[in-house]
């Protein structure tokens, strides 16, 4: 009798659980697609600033925004390690999410070729003030706008003030100025150059071929490399790597091996003494020691070529699948006001420029100064991958950590990267 | 002659406890690693590198990754998927397993055939299938579809388990319970389920830390942060560029808090659990 009962009352507990989970699987679904069918429904903003300073001042950016609007937008942020393999994924799934933080250039343009952005014409009309670089760079092919330009940042060789004047150093403006120091430096037991391209940051040595590329054969000529219109084998790119072999040897010998952070660490404890690096550092820097840190502009190598600066620039765009494009145009129209990347800048890490020229950028030395360099620049680029693609980004992380360990290979290595990167361009 | 024999003994003893300690000492350093960044300040771990001494002890760390990084709800998420998906999984695996074992189906090896070889390919290929068909099917972004997958890509392997497990069992057993005038439910319930404890115990200790480690899944059918299970949460503790590895450290010690109690609770199971894949 009793066997009975039990059987059926795990029958019973079987189905319940069946059925709770079926339950539960509906009640997600229907009020995911509710909220975003709903017109002047919530909007979500997918953001891969994920270290925990930029969360914050993006969390306090998307609160002001919701204070003001009737518009009400959500903030989802993902790990900035997941965000770029899952951007595509999130473009093209059924019911992707509104707006996400992105770069601006060739990479947006070239999601924007296959249908999946939102034109942002209607957020640029507010946007005249802008300088015509940054719309240049926001404007897909067939001259939509899709990106909206939040604020961006300057690279730079950066060093400590206390340990250059130690070593009665100055700040080297020439090719040669920059050997000698790095021979003095050198002399005094110390590393001159960090590198930190180890595993998952090895795309930090392609700062050193772009810049060797604009200072040596010109911006024009650098990014029509990347799109392909030069070989990976000229001699000018040779030119790149006959000038890059003359400093190689101050190169930190494990510069491919320690990641990124450890070597802006090794620059803050003195065991480097100079960093080709983006403003991101400034997050890795110790509160107090950020005043002993400057930075020079990346040396000149022939004078005969105009400056050209990398600015990677930061913003957002939208997907074309959005369901409230009116709260979406809202929210991006807000960005681009001074107000909003006031607050930016004022509450993140607080090294980035403004895109909107009325904003303020923050007022200390060293944002000054990285806005007067890019200020005086003739052209600006972005950055390898912003610049081409990460597929091309993958050729070049191979092709240059191999450099920086087999100097000696180089002809094989340029021929390797050239198929490769030919590969990358016939698929695009 | 027997001082010597004692003596070599009791060398081979210290040998081994020697040994023995260096061993576990290798292993739980850096375990202790993590321990001590996770109370270091980020000032100190920034300024003074990962590797140096601890300079610093801020215990705000494990705060910060509790409600600041998020790891209370990530914890809520991990429970709601492990526990569901380590029962759901037991019970069906058990269905399917009794009936694979107990009786005479036809196919019967070749489906169990199928199950192991499916656990030898690798979850990746299925990936973009599994998004897009959960997208598909309006079923993306939510917890219950992640424990739905858990289940279907745990199975394979418990089934496989359990029914080399339950072949163990004598034949006259269930006989006798069906002379008795037991079903087959019944029989499953009330005779084979209950000898099949110390399989299923083992089992349940292993999948639950198997489910609650698991990132891929996750990171696959999910996509709201608020969603997002223990490890994905603590992947975006990382920055696009800089990570504060206190804040990360003191949240994979929160992070391995359940596991570690799983694993102290259903130490025995674990063991036994071991020798459990020898199909006699």
């Amino acid at each position: 009798m009793s066997s009975h009962t039990i059987s059926r009352r795990g029958l019973l507990a079987g189905a319940g659980a069946i059925g709770a989970g079926l339950a539960l699987s509906g009640c997600a679904t229907t009020t995911s697609r509710a909220g975003s069918a709903q017109q002047g429904g919530a909007i979500t903003l997918q953001s891969d600033l994920s270290s925990p300073l930029a969360e914050k001042a993006m969390q306090a950016l998307v609160a002001a925004y919701n204070k003001q609007s009737k518009y009400t937008v959500n903030l989802n942020t993902v790990a900035a390690t997941t965000y770029q393999p899952l951007l595509p994924t999130y473009l093209t799934s059924a019911n992707p999410p509104d707006i996400y933080t992105w770069y601006a250039g060739h990479d947006a343009a070239h999601y924007a070729s296959k249908g999946l952005l939102l034109d942002v014409g209607g957020a640029w009309s507010t946007m005249g003030n802008y300088q015509p670089a940054l719309k240049a760079l926001s404007t897909d092919a067939t001259g939509k706008k899709i990106f909206v330009p939040t604020d961006y940042y300057w690279w730079g060789v950066f060093y400590r003030k206390s340990q250059f004047a130690k070593w009665g150093l100055s700040e080297p403006k020439t090719w040669s100025d920059f050997l000698n120091a790095c021979a003095t430096i050198k002399s005094k037991g110390v590393t001159p150059i960090g590198l930190g391209a180890g595993t998952g940051n090895a795309w930090v040595a392609a700062a050193w071929f772009d810049y060797f590329d604009i200072r040596l054969n010109g911006a024009d000529f650098h990014r029509a490399l990347l799109q392909g219109q030069h070989s990976f084998t000229d001699r000018r790119v040779v030119d790149v790597f006959t000038t890059w072999k003359q400093v190689l040897p101050y190169f930190d010998p494990n510069g491919t091996a320690v990641t990124w952070q450890e070597a802006s660490n090794q620059l803050l404890q003195g065991q480097t003494a100079m960093l080709l690096t983006g403003t991101f550092f400034a997050d890795a820097v110790p509160k107090g020691s950020i005043d002993d840190l400057d930075f020079f502009k990346f040396p000149v190598i022939d004078p005969s070529v105009p400056d050209a600066e990398e600015a990677p620039t930061d913003g957002l765009f939208a997907s074309s699948k959005t369901h409230n494009a009116a709260a979406v145009l809202d929210f991006m129209t807000w960005m681009a006001t001074p107000a909003a990347q006031n607050l930016w800048t004022a509450t993140s890490s607080g090294t980035v420029i403004p895109a909107n020229p009325q904003a303020t950028a923050p007022s200390t030395p060293l944002v000054q100064k990285g806005k007067a360099m890019l200020d005086a620049a003739d052209q600006l680029t972005q950055f390898f991958n912003r610049d081409s693609s990460d597929a091309l980004q993958n050729t070049a992380n191979t092709a240059l950590i191999n450099f920086i360990q087999n100097p000696g290979q180089l002809t094989s290595i340029l021929s390797t990267w050239q198929s490769q990167a030919e590969q990358v361009w016939k698929t695009a | 002659m027997a001082a010597t024999a004692t003596l070599g003994k009791r060398m081979r003893t210290i040998g081994f406890h020697t040994g023995a300690s260096a061993l576990s000492l290798l292993w739980f350093l850096p375990i202790a690693l993590i321990l001590v960044i996770s109370f270091r300040s980020t000032d100190d771990v920034l300024g003074n590198g990962l590797n140096a001494l601890p300079h610093s002890f801020a215990p705000g760390n494990y705060s910060a990754a509790w409600s600041g990084g998020g790891m209370q709800q990530a914890l809520i998420n991990s429970a709601i998927v492990s526990v569901p998906a380590v029962v759901v999984t037991l019970l069906l695996a058990s269905m399917a397993a009794f009936a694979l074992s107990r009786y005479e189906i036809p196919l019967r090896r070749t489906l169990i055939l199928v199950m192991l070889g499916g656990n030898l390919l690798p979850p990746q290929i299925l990936l973009v299938p599994v998004a897009k068909l959960s997208q598909v099917f309006g079923l993306y972004d939510s917890l219950p579809t992640l424990i739905a997958v858990e289940v279907g890509f745990g199975l394979g392997f418990y089934v496989f388990v359990l029914q080399g497990f339950m072949r163990t069992i004598p034949a006259e057993i269930q006989q006798a319970a069906l002379i008795d005038g037991a079903g087959p439910f019944q029989i499953y319930w009330r005779i084979v389920l209950p000898l099949t404890r110390p399989a299923l115990a083992a089992l349940a200790a292993l999948s639950f830390t198997w489910v609650f480690n698991d990132l891929l899944w996750p990171i696959t059918v999910l996509v709201t942060q608020s969603k997002m299970p223990v490890t994905p949460a603590l992947l975006s503790l990382q920055g696009q560029y800089v990570s504060y590895w206190n804040v990360i450290a003191a949240g994979s010690v929160i992070a391995a808090i359940p596991t570690v109690a799983v694993f102290l609770r259903f130490q025995r199971h674990f063991i036994a659990g071991l020798n459990l894949g020898a199909v006699k």
